[in-house]
């Protein structure tokens, strides 16, 4: 009885060792199917205000407090930055991203992971950073050369507009 | 007999998870089942981690170059040692999910979830919380790519929050893009801010348990290091390659017990794994108030008969007994005072009291402090009924209680059974009133398992009382022979005859009580 006993504790802990065993390390999960590249976007882009500053009169300015005469006053409100993403002609993403912050004054963010095949790609990036609604501000056009489990990152900053795209190795 | 109550017995999934345990008290003895210290196990687990964690620290490098390599250093280069405080790490903390899910979902079934123990049930959800999150900042540590991966998909999730207009996952789309500052951060998360929340929920989580048992048997410590470290020895915990950034994530182990949100959130979205994880906590916190059990009648103080002995407010299993000033001008200095939002009516209470005696000479009985749905009273005419009709004699009284082995089924020629809500409210006195005064051959106590009493310490404290080590004790004048207790679980009554049975037959040779003197005879007051 007592061997039963002491084969019940070993079994017992034998169960608890397997099954930390068995979901501890494993199974294994593939994120991306095996074989695919990867296109990030990263976009952290100032855009144009969506009232243009204004020079304030001489007589603005004497109702001003003394410290706080400023020569312009700025809205704070800035336009969503629309943009487009081709690959080979084919629209891969368009989106309008509004600017950060409560009264939409910072920077308009955009981050998204694209997997696709892996291969020669002419991507275009087309975007709209001012009020007006129609057309675009910017068009630039690459050549992406992407490897079987290679990444490539499409950066949209805002030094003025800037795309840069990176190859990983 | 019975005290006419509708009772609250354990439901079929309680039932069953008895049945399932006990073959547990088979092979480790009732006191040592796993299953009744899975909440102290859990913590166990927590300290293992924690002193790994420490040895782990020593030689880690908190950088971004020298993260991997410092972790594959610990694991490789240090003999034996290393790889197994490192496995040792992982797999006790995976052990620490297991048993914590395990722990809740016992609570679960057996309806412990509910009623004043509310608060215990709620402040384990955030428990949940610290512990995942706990788990996933340290895979971010050994930075090799299932880290990258983690490191990514956690801030797409936290991005998904209204929280940073900057978004954090921006700091990891290359390997140029992440500050060497990061293992500074997580370093302080894992090894410093958590463990001290940690510490804090768990202390939450027990402020209203008396008597918590954090600490388990030593028999299930060892034996739940020797299979983690047999397990670190077989499976010994590797990590990948350096994590790159610039590169697809390719075949990750996972770590399920993790991690598995990662994998979710990849076939799902952010937005479905809150939605799903904030529904999933807060009806789980809801649970006692959307599944609540009617409650019983709060235990009442009675006044005339309270010396103030603290004995109630000492083994009340939930504090819900305090002793404040005496508020009758009688001589004493205490009285005591139920918190009726404490108070789960289980009558241990009752069985401490050391007025709650059969044998004095008051009618209707009362007591220091008992059940109104369940008085001393009621006690005493249910005797003196069994006494009177000459159902007693031969037989054997089986006390019982409302949520371990339901000894009515035990009912036969030879016994008759009464149910209390908790055998810790029957007093030591009691006992031998049923013996010298009710006339039974002999007494059964038959309450919840070792470790695993409904009420948490009814079992302890009657087994005290009887051995003496715990006020009120039995009298010496009881013979010990004519007294027979049984701890078992729902589902052990044919156990429990023949248990039963080996004791009448050997109630012929015992002791006879001492014949009952004049304090049999009540003259009422």
């Amino acid at each position: 009885m007592k061997a039963l006993a002491v084969a019940g504790q070993g079994l017992t802990w034998a169960v608890l060792a397997t099954l930390i065993g068995l979901f501890g390390q494993g199974p294994s999960f593939s994120p991306y199917d095996p074989g695919q590249a990867l296109i990030k976007v990263s976009m952290a882009h100032l855009s144009e205000r969506l009232e243009p500053c204004r020079q304030l009169s001489a007589a603005e300015r004497a109702e001003l407090p003394p410290t706080r005469r400023v020569s312009e006053v700025c809205g704070r409100e800035r336009a969503p930055t629309r943009f487009e993403l081709m690959l080979d002609g084919e629209l891969l993403v368009a989106d309008a991203v509004d600017a950060a912050g409560l009264s939409d004054g910072g920077r308009a963010y955009y981050l998204e992971y694209f997997p696709v095949e892996p291969g020669r790609y002419t991507v275009t990036i087309r975007l709209a950073d001012t009020p007006r609604t129609a057309g675009f501000d910017l068009e630039r056009e690459m050549n992406l050369n992407l490897k079987a489990g290679e990444s490539a990152l499409i950066e949209i900053g805002d030094d003025g507009v800037s795309l840069e795209t990176e190859e990983s190795s | 007999m019975s005290s006419g109550q509708v009772r609250p017995r354990p439901a079929w999934p309680a039932r069953a998870l008895a049945r399932g345990e006990s073959l547990l008290s088979n092979a480790f003895g009732a006191a040592t089942n796993p299953f009744h210290h899975l909440g102290a196990l859990a913590i166990y687990c927590f300290y293992i981690a924690l002193v790994t964690g420490i040895y782990l620290f020593v030689f880690y490098s908190t950088n971004l170059e020298g993260a991997w390599h410092s972790v594959e250093a610990i694991t490789h280069e240090q003999w034996v040692i290393g790889g197994l405080i490192r496995s040792l790490h992982r797999y006790s903390s995976d052990a620490a999910v297991l048993l914590l899910a395990l722990h809740m979902l016992r609570e679960l079934v057996r309806m412990r979830h509910t009623g004043v123990r509310w608060f215990s049930w709620l402040t384990g959800m955030p428990l949940i919380w610290i512990v995942l999150i706990f788990g996933i900042s340290g895979y971010w540590m050994v930075w090799d790519q299932l880290a990258a991966w983690v490191a990514t998909a956690s801030a797409q999730l936290l991005d998904w929050l209204p929280i940073f207009s900057d978004p954090m996952g921006s700091n990891f789309v290359s390997n140029e893009t992440v500050s060497g500052r990061l293992f500074t951060l997580i370093g302080f998360i894992h090894l410093v801010g958590l463990p001290i929340v940690l510490v804090l929920g768990i202390w939450f989580h027990l402020l209203r348990v008396r008597y918590p048992r954090i600490h388990p048997p030593s028999k299930l410590m060892l034996g739940s290091l020797a299979s983690l470290m047999v397990l670190s020895l077989i499976i010994p915990v590797t990590s990948h390659a350096p994590a790159d950034l610039d590169a697809v994530p390719g075949v990750l182990a996972i770590d399920w017990f993790y991690l598995a949100v990662f994998p979710l959130q990849s076939v799902t979205s952010p937005g479905t794994i809150w939605l799903a994880g904030t529904t999933g906590t807060l009806l789980l916190a809801a649970l006692p108030w959307i599944l609540p059990r009617r409650r019983q009648p709060v235990a009442e103080v009675h006044l005339p008969d309270c010396t103030g002995c603290g004995f109630c407010a000492e083994d009340c299993p939930y504090g819900a007994i305090d002793m404040v000033p005496r508020t009758d001008g009688r001589n004493f200095e205490l009285e005591a005072k139920v918190n009726a939002s404490l108070c789960v009516s289980c009558g241990i209470c009752t069985g401490s009291c050391p007025s709650s005696s059969p044998f004095r000479q008051r009618a209707p009985l009362t007591t220091g402090i008992e059940l109104p749905h369940f008085t001393m009273d009621d006690f005493r005419t249910e005797l003196d009924r069994a006494r009177d009709t000459g159902q007693t004699g031969e037989r054997i009284l089986v006390f019982g209680c409302d949520h371990g082995v339901d000894v009515e089924k035990t009912e036969t020629g030879t016994a008759h059974s009464m149910v209390l809500p908790c055998v810790g409210l029957l007093p030591p006195a009691g006992i031998d009133y049923a013996l010298r005064n009710s006339g039974y051959a002999g007494v059964a106590i038959a309450g919840c398992a070792d470790c695993d009493c409904h009420h948490r310490l009814g079992e302890r404290w009657t087994q005290e009382r009887i051995d003496r080590e715990r006020p009120p004790g039995l009298r010496k004048r009881v013979p010990r022979e004519r007294l027979f207790t049984y701890w078992g679980k729902p589902g052990q009554e044919k156990a429990l005859s023949r248990r039963l049975a080996g004791f009448a037959a050997g109630l012929d040779q015992a002791a006879t009580p001492e014949a009952p003197g004049s304090a049999l005879r009540r003259t009422g007051t």
